[in-house]
């Protein structure tokens, strides 16, 4: 006999949770955000028949418009944003699921009536009580918010439903306000149903780190510091600051890159294989790298972390300001646009290998990836002769033209011994030609489905911030160990002495 | 035969002509595969049909892809072989992606000796899926059977569905379960199947499926056997077994109860519509012709009205086998619905 909770029909037919019929209520629901990505994330998702049948998506924000003028809206950025074409029956049935509610996020009774909209939801859609909200808005909106979902007693769940709270980066800016946020939180919504967001985790690349290092025997034999001589993280772009100089400016590289998006790359890199699949089995192999990192202060933030900042240069041929010309940065800005950092994971597996983190604006050219690079081969039989040869590396590439290559030595035909490196590369696009979802599609059905492994745990978040406050604050001490590079150049001189100084050169993209 | 699938190359030198073949085109093109596609058919014109498919789906499925066309009940021997790369542009680097085609016309004993000759040229560490465009015939070539990772065939075609089931689970068998058994049929049932599960996602439907008393499946002409298999997967899954083996036939549910089945022969879609009812409830499934959407409705006394609709893929078969090839893994549930409806083969 089916079960009163499980579908029978479901079996065999998808290998992940259903998602479950709900209410998702956007904070700040006419910002970017909604319509570059969650929109047109969800527009996919109901194309594909992934969502629960019953969902009512509440955009709740400040400006005064209706719900006929936010759809039409939303179906002109959606039209332009979506990975797919917009198809008009579709949408419109998609649509018919969205409802605007104009709100300061800070009137009470704003939230008198937002509750009454959502119970006429329910009563009509069958989303049974199940609420999602998403916190689409700036760190400093999330009290207000928070509060009144508690006094409304909307945050509570009623038996047999749920209530979950999707918050988006920055979680903070320091230790302690990620703290009082946390704790924020946590006193309306307990940790099970927090989801931080950090959209590197969605991206199909991201998910596959795990996947090369624990479905391949080869790797993951060779994945330590026997046979790795060190990793580069590095995530650059060409872009500038473009129109987010007054977050950017308070934020820089180091809050803004390093402390969620490559740090999560780095536990993804050096976690230890987990128990289970469970998002709790993997997240907590993930904080025991963070708490392994060897804690930059003081003098040692100077040893180990190169910071500079872009100066007018040239990108693609084309002359670009220097950050502090860019509108909106003060001339006498320190903010960094560009972190190198060399850090150590005290722990077994990686005991004197050093990790190399890089992340740069107004680079030549963008893109994130993950290089392992294993040590030499012993210098007898090919490896006499002075130059030596060059190391297997391995490199996966998170984006643009997402991939794995292996760098490996190989003979040039010829009567003379001479060894050349070749490269063996795997492309997503070549081999799997097929369009892969939005790291938000992925991410939203994962919300609705209470499953939590992509998302960010309290203690992840909190171990990252305690790594990088060390190293704000020794910044805070002076200013003069600010570098600078041209904009359009690979970074400055004090980052390459950092990298030469282990005998390491950064790898060019 | 008017149709040249490649260029002509003797048998014994096709991996140095494709070799060649790569030399000759440069650095801008990059070779790709995941799998060894082999088809086999029996019908003239086959080469030139399976073509245009590999065109349409390596772009999105690299692979090598070995055409067969055989005729083993020719007198003599004959055998003849053509190579070609299918290629695409990828990204902005103006570089192209390929997949390599072998074809072969064989006839007589040459036919007769596929192993020999046709999977001698597997692109070796990769997965060998056959696809199986012929009636299987007995007796059942172990040798043969024990190569192929993935055996695709599509139920639709047969005009003897009970005497080919059987030799399927001939086959499943000798290779002592490890060919995954994929029919084309059932790929082309998911769509279908996703979009009736979801129906009974929504509140306070699933206990409704306890209640089914009657069965509505459309299907178009030739779609019989797809409607069944429908049939079948809803039968294994509710635990009905099969009571009255007819053109309509009847099920008997857990509690005794009878669900009654009206399979109706329409024009449109493969399957156009389905209807379930219990005493207290309507779910319906709706392809219009010509729609590229499925719409669900559930309507009920205890139950809220909810109506949704979802993208419905195109029917063609380079869409079915591209989705198969895509989704990859095992298929528990085809085995159980095809013998859940066991007394309705023919």
């Amino acid at each position: 006999m089916p079960s009163p909770t499980s579908n029978p029909l479901r079996e065999g037919i998808a290998n992940r949770l259903s998602p479950e019929p709900c209410t998702l209520v956007i904070f700040g629901a006419t910002g970017d955000l909604t319509h570059r990505k969650l929109i047109p994330a969800l527009y996919n998702l109901a194309a594909e028949g992934a969502l629960p049948p019953a969902l009512t998506i509440i955009g709740f924000a400040r400006r005064e418009k209706t719900s006929e003028q936010f759809r039409k809206e939303l179906e002109e950025s959606t039209r332009k944003f979506s990975r797919t074409p917009l198809n008009e029956e579709l949408w419109a049935q998609f649509a018919s699921s969205i409802i605007y509610h104009q709100s300061p996020f800070d009137q009470a009774e704003g939230y008198t009536a937002f509750a009454r909209q959502m119970e006429e939801a329910d009563r009509q859609r069958g989303t049974g009580g199940n609420r999602l909200y998403y916190l689409a808005v700036a760190p400093d909106q999330f009290p207000v918010i928070l509060g009144h979902l508690r006094e409304s007693g909307l945050s509570t769940a009623t038996p047999g439903s749920w209530a979950r709270v999707i918050v988006e980066k920055p979680f903070g800016k320091d230790l302690k306000s990620a703290q009082l946020l946390n704790t924020l939180v946590s006193e309306v919504f307990p940790e099970c149903d927090t989801y931080r967001i950090d959209h590197y985790l969605g991206k199909e690349t991201a998910q596959n780190i795990m996947v090369m290092r624990f479905a391949n025997s080869i790797f993951e034999s060779l994945w330590d510091s026997n046979h790795i001589s060190h990793v580069q993280i590095t995530a650059v772009e060409p872009l500038g600051v473009e129109g987010r100089a007054g977050y950017y400016d308070t934020s820089g590289a180091m809050r803004d890159m390093i402390q969620n998006h490559l740090l999560q790359l780095l536990t993804l890199t050096a976690m230890e294989p987990p128990t289970s699949l469970s998002a709790d089995a993997i997240r907590d192999e993930k904080v025991k790298v963070l708490r392994s990192l060897r804690p930059l202060r003081g003098d040692d933030v100077f040893k180990h972390v190169v910071r500079a900042q872009y100066t007018a240069g040239l990108i693609n041929g084309q002359p670009v300001p220097g950050y502090r010309e860019a509108d909106g940065v003060p001339k006498d800005s320190t903010t960094e646009t560009y972190v190198a950092l060399q850090v150590n994971i005290d722990n077994w597996r990686w005991a004197g290998v050093p990790f190399f983190i890089r992340t740069a604006k107004r680079m030549p050219k963008g893109g994130t990836e993950i290089a392992i690079t294993f040590k030499s081969v012993p210098r007898v039989l090919f490896n006499q002769t002075g130059e030596g040869l060059d190391e297997n590396v391995l490199v996966i590439r998170i984006q643009p033209d997402e991939g794995v290559s292996l760098r490996m030595s190989a003979k040039m035909p010829g009567s003379s011994l001479r060894i050349e490196p070749v490269k063996m590369d795997f492309h997503y696009g070549t081999s799997f030609g097929k369009a892969t979802p939005e790291a938000y599609e992925r991410l939203l059905l994962d919300a609705m489905s209470g499953d939590a492994t992509l998302f960010a745990r309290r203690d992840e978040v909190e171990e990252a911030w305690a790594f990088v406050d060390g190293i704000e604050e020794a910044w805070k001490t002076r200013s003069d160990d600010l570098a600078f590079h041209t904009a359009g150049s690979w970074g400055p001189a004090e980052a390459a002495d950092l990298a030469a100084r282990h005998g390491v050169t950064w790898r060019r993209m | 035969m008017s149709f040249i699938p490649g260029i002509p190359v003797p048998i014994g030198a096709i991996e140095k002509e494709l070799g060649k073949l790569w030399e000759e085109s440069g650095d801008t093109k990059t070779r790709a595969s995941l799998i060894n596609l082999a088809i086999y058919n029996e019908k003239p014109g086959s080469l030139e049909r399976n073509t245009e498919i590999i065109r349409g789906i390596a772009g999105e499925h690299a692979m090598r892809a070995i055409l067969v066309q055989s005729d083993p009940m020719a007198e003599g021997s004959s055998a003849e072989a053509w190579i070609t790369m299918h290629c695409y542009l990828r990204g902005s680097q103006g570089g192209s992606v390929c997949s390599e085609q072998v074809s072969f016309e064989l006839s007589g004993m040459a036919a007769r000796s596929l192993q020999s000759v046709v999977f001698s040229h597997l692109d070796s560490d990769l997965p060998l899926c056959l696809w199986w465009q012929a009636d299987f015939r007995p007796p059942i070539d172990g040798k043969l059977w024990r190569w192929v990772d993935r055996l695709l065939f599509d139920s639709r075609h047969w005009k003897n569905p009970k005497d080919q089931f059987d030799l399927i689970r001939q086959i499943a068998g000798l290779a002592e379960a490890r060919t995954v058994l994929c029919d084309l049929n059932w790929a082309r049932s998911l769509p279908v199947r996703q979009a009736l599960a979801s129906i009974f996602d929504a509140p306070g439907t699933l206990p409704e499926l306890e209640f089914l008393g009657k069965l509505e499946i459309d299907h178009a002409p030739g779609s019989r056997t797809t409607a069944l298999l429908l049939a079948g997967w809803l039968a294994d899954r509710l635990g009905w077994s099969l009571s009255k083996p007819t053109a309509n036939p009847e099920f008997c549910d857990r509690n005794g109860r009878t669900v009654s089945v009206d399979l109706n022969e329409t024009e449109g879609a493969s399957i156009s519509r389905m209807q379930l009812s219990s005493g207290n409830a309507e779910f319906h499934l709706h392809r219009e012709s010509g729609s590229d959407l499925y719409v669900t409705t559930a309507t009920g006394t205890d139950i809220p009205t909810t109506s949704r609709m979802v993208r419905a893929p195109r029917e063609e078969t380079r869409e079915i086998l591209l989705a198969e090839l895509s989704r990859g893994g095992r298929h528990p549930l085809y085995t159980k619905a095809v013998r859940a409806v066991e007394g309705l083969w023919t």
